[in-house]
């Protein structure tokens, strides 16, 4: 007992609690600065560090210290009849006194401002969406060899997933090797210098992870999805392949025939693709959007291991990639994994640009595929934008008002009400140059596709000549919105999302304003686009059907 | 002050669980509340986007499908958002679309299940339509016809398009021939012609009401006020007038039989073997799903090294295992150019007596469990998947610990057990059903082969001859 007297009379228990006050004060600033300022990513390890190590030497300095009017002195060496002691400790709990009301006003004031909280408050029907920013906890860096990576570091769950963008796919291609990005995204995981084919999968899911890629027209890019613990394990997988990549004679022989089943499945099988291929290649007359990205099956039949040299050499290398890494993890871990497996790998000369831009469309361009077809088909496509262009999003947005879902104008009048047709959808391309505004429409058995078009344009007229109601524009956003908290709930969600705004919009935090963004676009911004877009000069129709059907052309 | 303590915790809780390989998934607690009628409503709060998941179920599903109406239940599921209470079947839709919500309504085999996610702000409107499309579906006899024929147009669609869709309903089919398991879950061209608005409404008289309810939500929400709220809407509500069918467990199929499925042009032929398999409730199911991930269930198993890695047949290959309640289906699903289809069979069918002749090195059983237990928990994430999964439990009489035991299970599955599940769930090559869908012309001949052939043009408006 006499021991916790003199604890407490040399105020070490009032020491305590002031550090422990000034400590929650410190993180607690140190977490709000972070929104603000950009600290170094060591920070928050730092303090961390600092406020447990300095707990008992602090505890130990109170034990050991006086303050007398002559300085500090050693406690033991105190006439205790004059010791100041009790004064000390005053000022000590006027100290904590004043954090402790600081450190409330400040948790109050912060939870009545309407700052970073990833939340949107009840917002009653109609009225704008919250504004949302960027997360502070995402961090990115770009290493030495010109790789940038992206962390949104996020512990729900124990898992992680990787995303690694490539700025390569059917637009750097070229008649005779179209189709070689996806072939080369498959070459990806079939041996280096270091492991035979195969190895990356078996060591991957040996590790509990998995994998997937894909390619489009702009991009290639590489999934993994994997628990915490096989961190390192991806990281060297990764290195290795985007560094040693090795091409076997055999294995690329036999994958040449995997790719071309690919082929057969996903388009020569399937009418609504088959359609889609060749609306694609006749859209366009000049810039390679027209490649089908699985390539034409005679450039199947003849890559050489040649083509995927120099496609390795030229689109892989560091400088031309990015990588997203979401989930449990910290970004200190993830830049020093980097550091070590990405860095070795030097930069190149970045790959040529595109320089072919596609000359304005001067007149409607149809074309029919004649199969085996119990329902014919009609595909619409027309010149737009391209992805980092601002009227991608009128687009996005006119576009949801239109084809998005059953309460959307063209479903209601053509599925619903005339029966022309029995679905319809559309996108839009958002890639690197300006891409195509898509419908595709299924009509029932014995439909007239020449019909469907004209009931299709008339609508589409009408949006450029009146435009959407406050209520469609409303709807639309709300669809976008919805969408965007719907990605953002998994970590593969945050990882894609991530991603494709950092490549194709130059910047990840883009995807923070997209909320704040919708807000500003207007109903005549959305009757704009339609009237620049649907034009039927600027059209490509496509129409698929029985050979033995009648001419409705 | 809530986050930084987040934050904190997060910061320790990476540095303890670094060691260690994830070991499966604990469900949080949910409340449960148990209505007199016996609808039960399960809640749990979850706030990490501003979202709100929904599941509904209704025990039955196609299974209840009257003789000759397949696809009733699919029917009558999607005819629920075709307007209900005051709003008709275009403001139905635009109410949903108009908040950003989603909101679907489908078949199972065994349940009817609908899906609802909404922002966290429109709770009351979805929680408003959900309990009119249960208790006031306006089931009108237009919106009947227009659904049932646009229905039967788009199977007809869906083969002119990609066959690796209806591959499997052809398999399962042919393989139960008769029994409810072999349903066409959303009809076939000939059965839903003949489902009358009559027939739509007394199926929701007898297979739709409160006993057989369990609605499921997890999201951004107040949980006390949901109670209440879900409690009150539903407490009145009516039982169903029929009690589900008793589903006979299926006989497994002795021998072998064929059924071709010509498409007339096709560049490539798809094929289905199978055999009946296991439930839901197999005993031992981390054995199986280790065998199964080994076999046909990931990227490096045995079907797609041999099929597609080695091979260079096809661009996937894989098992299927289907678990109902009684016995399933197990099933090798592929698909090859015209010309290897012989090839890829038979390799198929050497790749099923190595895996009972053989089994599995300890070293791929590890690998398999760190598999399966490294991606559990990413099917957890969301509301959606939690509610979704809170309602199947429930729906099929199973209790947390089908989740919260499956890492344990999975862990300590030992190889021997393993090797006498594959024995006991997959069958032996001289006991299958074929399901070969391609230009018959070109392959006929050599799919004789495998068994007495039974032969069918996919434009026959049925999935059996």
């Amino acid at each position: 007992m006499a021991f916790f007297a003199e604890l407490r009379r040399r105020n070490v228990f009032k020491v305590a609690l002031l550090f422990a006050v000034a400590s929650w004060l410190v993180v607690w600033l140190l977490d709000g600065a972070r929104e603000s300022v950009q600290l170094p990513v060591w920070t928050e390890t730092f303090v961390y560090v600092v406020i447990a190590l300095g707990f008992p030497l602090a505890l130990l300095f109170a034990w050991t210290y006086e303050i007398t009017p002559t300085g500090l002195k050693k406690a033991i060496d105190v006439d205790q009849t004059q010791s100041l002691v009790f004064k000390t400790g005053q000022k000590l709990n006027a100290a904590v006194s004043v954090l402790l009301v600081l450190g409330a006003l400040a948790v109050v004031g912060e939870r009545l401002l309407p700052t970073f909280e990833f939340l949107v408050p009840g917002v009653p029907e109609g009225d704008a969406p919250m504004a949302t920013t960027t997360p502070p906890e995402i961090r990115s860096l770009t290493l030495d060899n010109g790789l940038k990576i992206i962390v949104w570091p996020d512990h729900d769950i124990p898992n992680v997933v990787m995303y690694t963008f490539v700025r390569a796919g059917g637009r750097n291609e070229y008649p005779g090797i179209t189709g070689v990005s996806h072939f080369f995204e498959h070459m990806m995981f079939l041996g280096t210098d270091k492991r035979a084919p195969g190895e990356f999968d078996t060591t991957m899911e040996a590790a509990g992870g998995a994998n997937n890629a894909y390619t489009s027209s702009d991009v290639t890019v590489y999934q993994d999805w994997f628990p915490r613990s096989a961190l390192e394990t991806i990281f060297e997988l990764e290195g290795d392949r985007f560094e040693n990549l090795a091409i076997v004679p055999e294995v690329f022989e036999s994958e040449r025939k995997v790719v071309y089943s690919e082929r057969r499945s996903g388009i020569d099988n399937n009418n609504f693709r088959m359609l889609g291929e060749q609306v694609q290649a006749t859209a366009y007359v000049a810039h390679p959007y027209q490649f089908t990205v699985i390539g034409w099956p005679s450039d199947i039949e003849s890559w050489t291991q040649e083509d995927l040299a120099n496609y390795y050499r030229t689109y892989y290398a560091p400088n031309n990639r990015t990588v997203v890494v979401s989930g449990d993890v910290t970004t200190e871990e993830i830049f020093e994994l980097a550091e070590e497996y990405f860095a070795p790998t030097p930069a190149q000369e970045p790959p040529p640009p595109i320089r072919t831009v596609e000359p304005e469309q001067l007149g409607p361009r149809r074309l029919v595929v004649e199969t085996s077809a119990q329902t014919p088909m009609l595909h619409l496509a027309f010149h737009a934008a391209s992805a980092a262009d601002p009227e991608t999003l009128s687009m996005n947005l006119l576009l949801n008002i239109l084809v998005g879902g059953e309460s959307s104008r063209l479903h209601q009048l053509l599925v619903e009400k005339e029966g022309l047709a029995i679905s319809v959808g559309g996108y839009q391309d958002e890639g690197f140059d300006p891409g195509l505004a898509y419908f595709y429409l299924t009509l029932p058995p014995g439909g007239d596709p020449a019909e469907l078009e004209r009931r299709v344009l008339d609508e589409l007229a009408r949006v450029a000549d009146e435009g959407v109601t406050d209520a469609e524009l409303n709807k639309a956003r709300n669809i976008v919105l919805a969408d965007f908290w719907r990605e953002l709930a998994t970590i593969n969600g945050k990882a894609s999302a991530i991603g494709n705004y950092e490549v194709f919009q130059g910047n990840y935090e883009k995807l923070f304003r997209l909320p704040a963004d919708m807000e500003a676009i207007t109903s005549e911004d959305l009757r704009a686009v339609a009237a620049q877009v649907f034009r039927v000069n600027n059209m490509t129709a496509g129409v698929l059907r029985a050979p033995d059907a009648e001419g409705s052309q | 002050m809530i986050r930084m303590c987040c934050r904190v915790l997060a910061f320790v809780g990476i540095l303890a669980s670094g060691a260690s390989l994830a070991q499966g998934v604990t469900l949080p607690d949910a409340r449960q509340v148990e209505l007199d009628n016996g609808a039960v409503i399960i809640l749990h709060e979850k706030r990490d986007v501003p979202l709100v998941g929904a599941e509904v179920t209704l025990r039955g599903g196609a299974v209840s499908d009257p003789e000759g109406r397949a696809g009733l239940a699919s029917l009558l599921a999607g005819l629920l958002e075709k307007g209900a209470g005051d709003r008709d079947a275009a403001s139905f839709a635009e109410a949903i679309a108009a908040v950003g919500g989603s909101l679907s309504a489908a078949a199972e085999l065994e349940a009817i299940t609908i899906s609802a996610d909404f922002m966290a702000r429109d709770a009351d409107l979805m929680v408003e339509l959900l309990v009119d499309m249960l208790q006031r579906p306006s089931l009108s006899a237009k919106e009947v016809t227009k659904l049932r024929d646009r229905r039967i147009d788009l199977i007809r669609a869906a083969k002119d398009n990609d066959p690796r869709r209806l591959i499997s309903t052809y398999g399962n089919a042919f393989l139960f021939d008769g029994h409810p398991y072999g349903t066409p879950v959303n009809g076939s061209e000939t059965s839903l012609g003949k489902i009358s608005h009559r027939e739509v409404q007394a199926y929701y008289d007898d297979y739709v009401g409160a006993d057989r309810l369990v609605i499921s939500v997890v999201g951004d929400f107040d949980a006390d006020a949901m109670a209440s709220k879900l409690s009150e809407a539903f407490a009145n509500w009516r039982a169903a007038k029929a009690p589900l069918p008793e589903i006979e467990s299926p006989a497994p199929q002795s021998g072998r039989r064929v059924l071709l499925v010509d498409k007339p042009g096709a560049t490539q032929s798809y094929f289905w073997i199978g055999n009946v398999g296991v439930g839901r409730d197999y005993e031992q199911r981390a054995e199986l799903d280790i065998a199964n991930t080994l076999f046909g269930g990931r990227f490096t198993s045995l079907l797609v090294n041999e099929l597609r890695t080695k091979a260079g047949l096809t661009y996937g290959a894989s098992s299927s295992l289907r678990r109902p309640t009684k016995a399933g289906s197990v099933a090798i699903v592929s698909y090859t150019k015209t010309e290897s289809t012989i090839e890829a069979i038979d390799m198929s069918l050497e790749v099923l007596a190595k895996l009972r002749n053989e089994g599995f090195a300890e070293e791929l059983i590890t690998s398999a469990k760190n598999y399966i237990l490294g991606l559990y928990a990413p099917r957890l994430e969301t509301s959606a998947q939690l509610a979704a999964q809170f309602a199947a439990l429930q729906t099929y009489g199973l209790d947390a610990s089908y989740v919260n035991d499956y890492g344990a299970a999975v862990a300590g599955a030992g190889s021997e057990s393993i090797q006498s599940v594959i024995m006991s769930v997959y069958p032996s090559p001289d006991d299958l059903v074929f399901v070969v869908l391609g230009d018959a012309e070109l392959i006929r001949d050599d799919v004789a082969k495998y068994g007495p052939i039974t032969e069918m043009a996919i434009t026959d408006p049925r999935f059996l001859p």
